[in-house]
């Protein structure tokens, strides 16, 4: 009798959640630890967009208007947390979506769990190549994880480029010992190749997480001639690489991933590391009505006077409207419906990073640009100065300024050149 | 190959070396007193490090602050001393080595929790910009770690020569039963040796701070390295650590500028395995023989 009634109200219970009319989105990411300023910035960023949605009374679905419920997962930037969450998530059933993770590991360990069940996510801002080519090699024919970041390959070639640009002919190459080190050099390498090798690679040098004297490996370069460092690494190591360089009286510029925007890059390596250049997708310079709209919302709501990671936090904000407009277009808080939305978005997203027209194409599993939503032309060129990060080059800006004014960004079935340098593997 | 480089490398070496022998030292001190080691000295060394870095955000300047620490590290070595080795001692057993291990684990989770995860920049007085020396570039702040450990051995040295407690910490180290027969308290030289191992790993944290960042993980690449010096000179083997740490730091040095960074530590570690082979109580220490 007992039991019955357990199960009973444990059906209706069940029934009550099917029945609410929220549109239910995971947001994921390590909130904690060493990778918690992207994290953190990325759910306070997506947050920022829902309480938009929201208080405008939410997203119009079918013939109502639904407001979104988030369900935050810490996963500590661990992967076996991350595959946890993963299938927690996945068993949950009336989940709509799931946007976040920083980390290519935490990625490859859980997103299987969501694909199995077609749950839709939108990676954000995990940059490594592997998360999404692991779907290709695989061959999978129909996938509903997206990703929302500029990925490596994109950043590596802007990496090359600008080395390039500013007439460098001898260069560098440094990195630390962690896979996303290794298959940044790897992704550099290739680069340097692809775009008619016009770098000498006079060379190579590597570190350990956790290394602070990088004087061997910086003698090494300013004796061969470097006239420039090429880096992919993460976290402090990268400011011991400033601030060694700072020592031995080593001019050169550091030019690397977009790890070189965190802040505690930033701030460990103070003044020495200004002029560092790295790609970016938003730089925390209002210079569009929308971009100072959520610079100062950001400000205001989390009381910070510099983003954590503006990259991560602006990524995250964008991505929260592109789901909901798939939301809306599919009328319906089912994830598979609103997966076979995303990949055919018909009306553009006026987002804080640009305009974006047709993000996502249907999936192609030889060619993954078709669930990536960046290309380069929405990738700018930052640099540090004095402790923030800034447009490296005016055109950039001036670019940026003039297509929020009036002309939209290109749809991606423009494909544009960066397309074929973007797939590096 | 250019000599300057050399130069450069070497005394880059030898000032990372200088930082392995201070916390090596502080294994010294506590094993000549009570013939233990705190496994968890370098979550001493990282925590007196937050900690000073706490007092400087408060607004202490950095003279005011330097001795803070090294009374905060003084009493974390007591406490080490009296929750994990104490007992053990009395009781005879080899308690203390997992209970060092466990109070390192403990101090670690403390400080992610109060200070956070993240690497954090120390702020110093001491300038980082390059001097030029004879062709080689060092900066303020790593002559600073060189004058801060050799004062710092410099006067713990004196203390143990000169003063009347300090010949009863070289009497319990030489025979703690004969020296408590003459009326020395093992227990309270053991607190010393604990307090001013502490010390020492408080300005370790405090030297090598503002070079390698603050942060939970700090100390656990250094701390091997301390402990590889500590071995190869022998645990009772005093200034040794010195030149032992300076050797190592300079062929790490080498070793990644020669060899590749892939080979760093690959010339230390051989070292570590020939000197035990060749010399199991260190190159400086004393073979010890025991009457039955």
């Amino acid at each position: 009798m007992l039991r019955q009634t357990l199960y009973g109200s444990l059906f209706l219970a069940a029934l009550g959640l099917h029945a609410g009319d929220t549109v239910k989105l995971a947001i994921t990411g390590p909130f904690t630890g060493g990778s918690a300023p992207m994290g953190a910035s990325t759910r306070d960023g997506a947050k920022l967009a829902i309480a938009e949605i929201n208080a405008a009374g939410g997203i119009q679905v079918g013939n109502k208007k639904m407001k979104i419920e988030v369900i935050e997962r810490d996963d500590e930037a661990k992967n076996e947390r991350g595959a946890l969450i993963a299938q927690e998530l996945a068993a949950m059933g009336d989940l709509s979506g799931v946007i976040g993770t920083v980390n290519t590991g935490v990625c490859m360990a859980g997103d299987k769990h969501l694909q199995e069940k077609g749950v839709t996510k939108i990676i954000c801002p995990a940059a490594g190549s592997a998360s999404m080519t692991q779907w290709s090699k695989a061959g999978v024919k129909d996938l509903s994880i997206f990703r929302f970041a500029a990925h490596d390959g994109i950043q590596a070639a802007m990496v090359v480029e600008e080395a390039i640009n500013r007439h460098f002919t001898k260069v560098a190459v440094i990195f630390d010992s962690t896979n996303y080190g290794v298959s940044g050099r790897d992704d550099m390498l290739n680069q340097i190749k692809l775009q008619g090798n016009k770098l000498q690679v006079v060379a190579q040098e590597k570190f350990n997480i956790g290394d602070k004297d990088m004087t061997a490996q910086l003698l090494r370069a300013k004796a061969a001639g470097a006239q420039a460092v090429l880096i992919w690494a993460i976290g402090p190591e990268l400011a011991a690489v400033s601030n060694g360089m700072a020592k031995i009286g080593m001019k050169a510029p550091l030019i690397g991933g977009w790890t070189l925007s965190m802040s505690n890059y930033i701030d460990n390596a103070g003044k020495n590391g200004n002029g560092t250049l790295m790609p970016q997708t938003f730089i925390e310079d209002p210079i569009t009505p929308k971009a100072k709209a959520f610079i100062d919302g950001y400000h205001k709501t989390y009381k910070v006077d510099r983003i954590p990671s503006a990259v991560a936090a602006a990524q995250g904000y964008d991505a929260v409207l592109i789901f909901a407009a798939a939301v809306k277009q599919a009328g319906s808080t089912d994830t598979h419906k609103i997966k076979a939305a995303l990949e055919d978005l018909k009306e553009p997203v006026k987002g804080v990073i640009a305009t974006w027209n047709h993000p996502y194409t249907k999936w192609n599993p030889a060619d993954v640009t078709t669930h990536e939503a960046f290309r380069r032309e929405q990738v700018v060129m930052g640099m540090v100065q004095d402790g923030r990060v800034v447009f490296g080059n005016a055109s950039d800006k001036a670019r940026l300024i003039k297509e929020a004014a009036g002309t939209p960004a290109k749809p991606a079935t423009a494909k544009p050149a960066a397309k074929a340098k973007g797939k590096t593997k | 190959m250019n000599p300057s480089i050399i130069g450069q490398m070497a005394v880059s070496g030898a000032l990372m070396g200088l930082v392995y022998a201070l916390i090596a030292y502080g294994f010294q001190l506590t094993y000549a007193t009570s013939k233990s080691i705190n496994f968890g000295q370098g979550e001493l060394v990282m925590v007196s490090a937050f900690f000073s870095l706490t007092l400087t955000n408060l607004g202490l300047p950095y003279w005011a602050m330097v001795p803070g620490g090294l009374l905060f590290g003084a009493l974390l070595g007591l406490v080490v001393e009296r929750t994990g080795v104490r007992l053990a001692l009395e009781q005879k057993s080899e308690g203390w080595i997992l209970l060092s291990i466990i109070l390192g684990l403990f101090f670690f989770s403390a400080a992610e929790n109060i200070w956070g995860r993240d690497d954090r920049p120390f702020p110093t007085p001491i300038s980082a910009d390059p001097i030029h020396v004879f062709g080689v570039d060092v900066t303020r702040l790593e002559l600073s770690v060189a004058v801060g450990v050799f004062a710092i051995m410099g006067l713990i040295e004196l203390f143990k020569r000169r003063t009347l407690l300090g010949k009863a910490f070289e009497a319990v180290s030489a025979d703690r039963d004969a020296a408590e027969l003459m009326g020395i308290s093992a227990t309270r030289t053991v607190m010393l040796s604990y307090a001013l191992s502490g010390t020492v790993a408080a300005l370790a944290g405090i030297l090598v701070s503002p070079i390698t960042t603050v942060g939970p993980t700090m100390a656990s690449a250094l701390i091997l390295k301390a402990f590889s010096v500590a071995v190869v000179a022998g645990l009772d083997s005093g200034f040794g650590v010195v030149l032992i740490g300076m050797a190592l730091g300079v062929l790490e040095s080498l070793a990644s500028f020669y060899l590749g960074s892939g080979w760093r530590e690959a010339p230390s570690l051989t070292l570590l395995i020939l000197a035990l082979a060749v010399r199991p109580t260190g190159v400086f220490g004393k073979a010890v023989i025991r009457k039955v």
